[in-house]
């Protein structure tokens, strides 16, 4: 069943279902008019493990991009363990091509707060923190403006949640990053909670074990967090008459998706859609068609981790099959950026290996040396003077980089990889057009 | 990321009698910041923003007293506030002026505005006009791609960005100075 009404924008006025225009700050007098909060008690009422089998039952996978089952990961906390337990709120959204979360922020900060709130309840953890990248200035204030509401008002603080109607108390802060991709790493992120410098750690030990300050922590993205008051309050089984199954044998990818759509279309924005919602609807309907008639050449479908789509494959659903059905690397935090005719697909791939390159914490040589030629010989290739040999040199350094291949600790390595492969496979005309074939040296021998 | 050598063993280190943690900062830290956390480390990023709020930039002998207050070395400090592409450890202009280059601005003109801002200003990204009044630079995706091209001019983001647009903003600051 598709979706009828907006879920996580409810209080943000989003097209088809109502005008950006009218989106304003909703603030706490305005949410518990609007419901919010009930999902929190009503919560509060059960079994916190009654909540995670909720959670778990209704398959919810996270929106940071990996998509992991959320209620799994929140029963890989140790049983029977009494002491500190963190969440921390991964907020640092710098993926580029990605602007979702900022949305939630901007708009309903306390959807999210409702969200921590159940999700410390139902996983006993007394303490959460939400990071939030730096450069999100004006999100800071406003995120920290609803946390103060929700002090004021009872729902965090000492005399425990929703103003002690359960002992059991909740902590909530904000802290801000500096400007560091890898932050939004896991790992990296919590390095950087403890002040210091962001560099991802090798796992196991998985953080909801030993994470935060070496304490059992569960990450979750805002999305995936905002969704959860709704599954709360509404049932698994209605979460799951959103979105779709999978057709390959996969897992499903039940409920909505913000899809942030940027790029050559003459409407961009944040839209609500189902999972598994086509990528041609989102772009000719929601998004208006293409900026200036131009024709469509390619999509980075949602972070320009997950590498990139053909025009012919502008049929694709956005649902977490969309990578093996395509060939990417997966869903990613599904933000398409549509490309017209006129972009020159080498400047694509340069740019993007730019920001790998800039990004990089530098721990693992195949990542930061790697992330350095890469870039290199794009630009030489950019200019003119690169080579065929360059093309499959490039192939061959991209294809070796990442957690996947097993050379790396972290993803980021993945993205470049993945990045830089699809756009040189899918495109390789255009490549093999701008570089010089590369002469075999003959030796003559008289 | 900032990949910088440092010159540890010669660095001469710029000091002043006041101290740049004045008591009330230090006071605020204690009663506020320090609190929210498992170990004094953690209170590091909030206090380096702080501080560099305040001051403008990180300069070292900060970086020392912070150190002190933390009871962490100067190092340790040191290895946080360099990584970090949004701490400044040299001084910059009164704005700064970070233009976005990540894919969705590029792909939508961000290299006219960027060429515009430096040729106005008379300065490359990475520096500060002689006045002392404007930084230039390059800062990846804002998180704002749909609004692209868009820039940071202080905290405050700015979208939709045209050349009249930049005319505007930059006479508007210099005025303001
Ligand atoms: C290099 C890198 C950057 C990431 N950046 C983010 C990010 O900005 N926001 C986010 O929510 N997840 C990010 N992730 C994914 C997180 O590691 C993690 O999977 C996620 O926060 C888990 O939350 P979820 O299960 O609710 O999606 C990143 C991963 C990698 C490898
Ligand atoms: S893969 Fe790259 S970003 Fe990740 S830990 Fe290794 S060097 Fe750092
Ligand atoms: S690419 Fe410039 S804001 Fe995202």
């Amino acid at each position: 069943m598709p979706m009828t009404e907006p879920v996580l924008t409810k209080r943000i006025p989003t097209y088809p279902y109502g005008d950006p225009k009218d989106r304003h700050a909703v603030w706490y007098d305005e949410y518990v008019k609007t419901g919010g909060y009930e999902a929190l008690a009503a919560a509060l009422e059960k079994e916190p493990a009654a909540i995670v089998d909720t959670v778990k039952d209704s398959n919810l996978r996270g929106r940071g991009g990996a998509g992991f089952p959320c209620g799994l990961k929140w029963t890989f906390l140790p049983k029977d363990y009494e002491g500190q337990r963190y969440l921390a709120v991964n907020s640092d959204e710098s993926e580029p091509c990605t602007f979702k979360d900022r949305m939630l922020l901007d708009f309903d900060p306390h959807q999210l707060l409702e969200g921590i709130a159940i999700t410390c309840w139902a996983c006993g953890l007394q303490t959460a923190y939400i990071y939030i990248r730096g450069e999100y200035h004006e999100q800071a204030v406003t995120v920290q403006k609803a946390i103060d509401e929700a002090y004021k008002n009872g729902v965090f603080g000492k005399q425990g949640l929703m103003k002690g109607k359960v002992d059991f108390a909740v902590d909530c802060y904000l802290h801000r990053g500096a400007g560091a991709y890898v932050c939004g790493e896991e790992t990296g992120l919590l390095e950087s909670l403890e002040g210091k410098r962001g560099w991802p750690r090798i796992k196991p030990p998985f953080p909801a074990v030993a994470g935060l300050f070496g304490k059992p922590t569960i990450i979750n993205n805002v999305e995936t967090l905002a969704c959860v008051p709704h599954i709360v309050q509404h049932g698994s089984e209605w979460f799951k008459s959103l979105g779709c199954e999978s057709t390959i044998g996969g897992p499903p990818s039940y409920g909505t998706k913000l899809m942030g759509v940027s790029g050559h279309v003459n409407r961009p924005g944040v839209y609500e859609c189902d999972l598994g919602f086509s990528l041609r609807t989102l772009i000719d309907e929601y998004c208006q068609g293409m900026k200036g008639g131009k024709k469509l050449k390619a999509i980075i479908p949602g972070g320009i981790s997950m590498g990139v789509l053909t025009a012919d494959q502008v049929d694709a659903e956005l649902d977490f099959d969309i990578g093996r059905k395509n060939d990417l690397l997966g869903l990613g935090t599904a933000c398409p950026t549509v490309l017209d005719e006129d972009t020159d697909m080498i400047m694509v791939a340069r740019n993007i290996t730019r920001f790998f390159k800039n990004e990089s914490c530098g721990q693992c040589t195949p990542c930061r040396e790697g992330s350095g030629w890469i870039y290199k010989i794009l630009c030489r290739i950019e200019e003119g003077e690169g080579t065929t040999r360059d093309l499959d040199l490039l192939l061959e350094i991209a294809g070796s980089m990442g957690a996947m291949p097993g050379t790396t600790i972290c993803g980021l390595a993945d993205g470049n990889n993945w990045a830089v492969r699809t756009i040189i496979n899918k495109f390789r005309d255009e490549f093999e057009a701008r570089v010089k074939p590369s002469l075999v040296p003959v030796t003559m021998s008289v | 990321m900032a990949w910088i050598t440092k010159d540890s063993a010669t660095q001469q280190i710029e000091r002043r009698d006041e101290p740049y943690l004045s008591d009330e900062m230090t006071s605020y830290y204690t009663d506020s910041i320090l609190p929210r956390y498992a170990n004094k480390r953690a209170a590091l990023l909030p206090i380096l923003h702080d501080v560099q709020h305040h001051v403008g930039y990180l300069p070292f002998q900060a970086l020392e007293e912070i150190a002190t207050f933390l009871e962490l070395t100067a190092a340790e400090v040191l290895d946080t506030a360099s990584f970090y592409d949004d701490f400044f450890l040299e001084p910059v202009g009164k704005h700064v002026i970070g233009v976005c280059q990540s894919i969705a601005c590029e792909a939508c003109g961000h290299e006219t505005m960027l060429g515009h801002l430096c040729s106005k200003l008379n300065i490359e990204p990475g520096e500060t006009t002689p006045d002392g009044l404007f930084t230039v630079r390059t800062m990846e995706c804002l998180g704002s791609c749909d609004t692209a091209p868009c820039a940071l001019f202080g905290e405050e983001r700015q979208d939709d960005l045209t050349v009249e647009k930049i005319d505007a903003l930059i006479d508007k600051l210099s005025g303001d100075a």
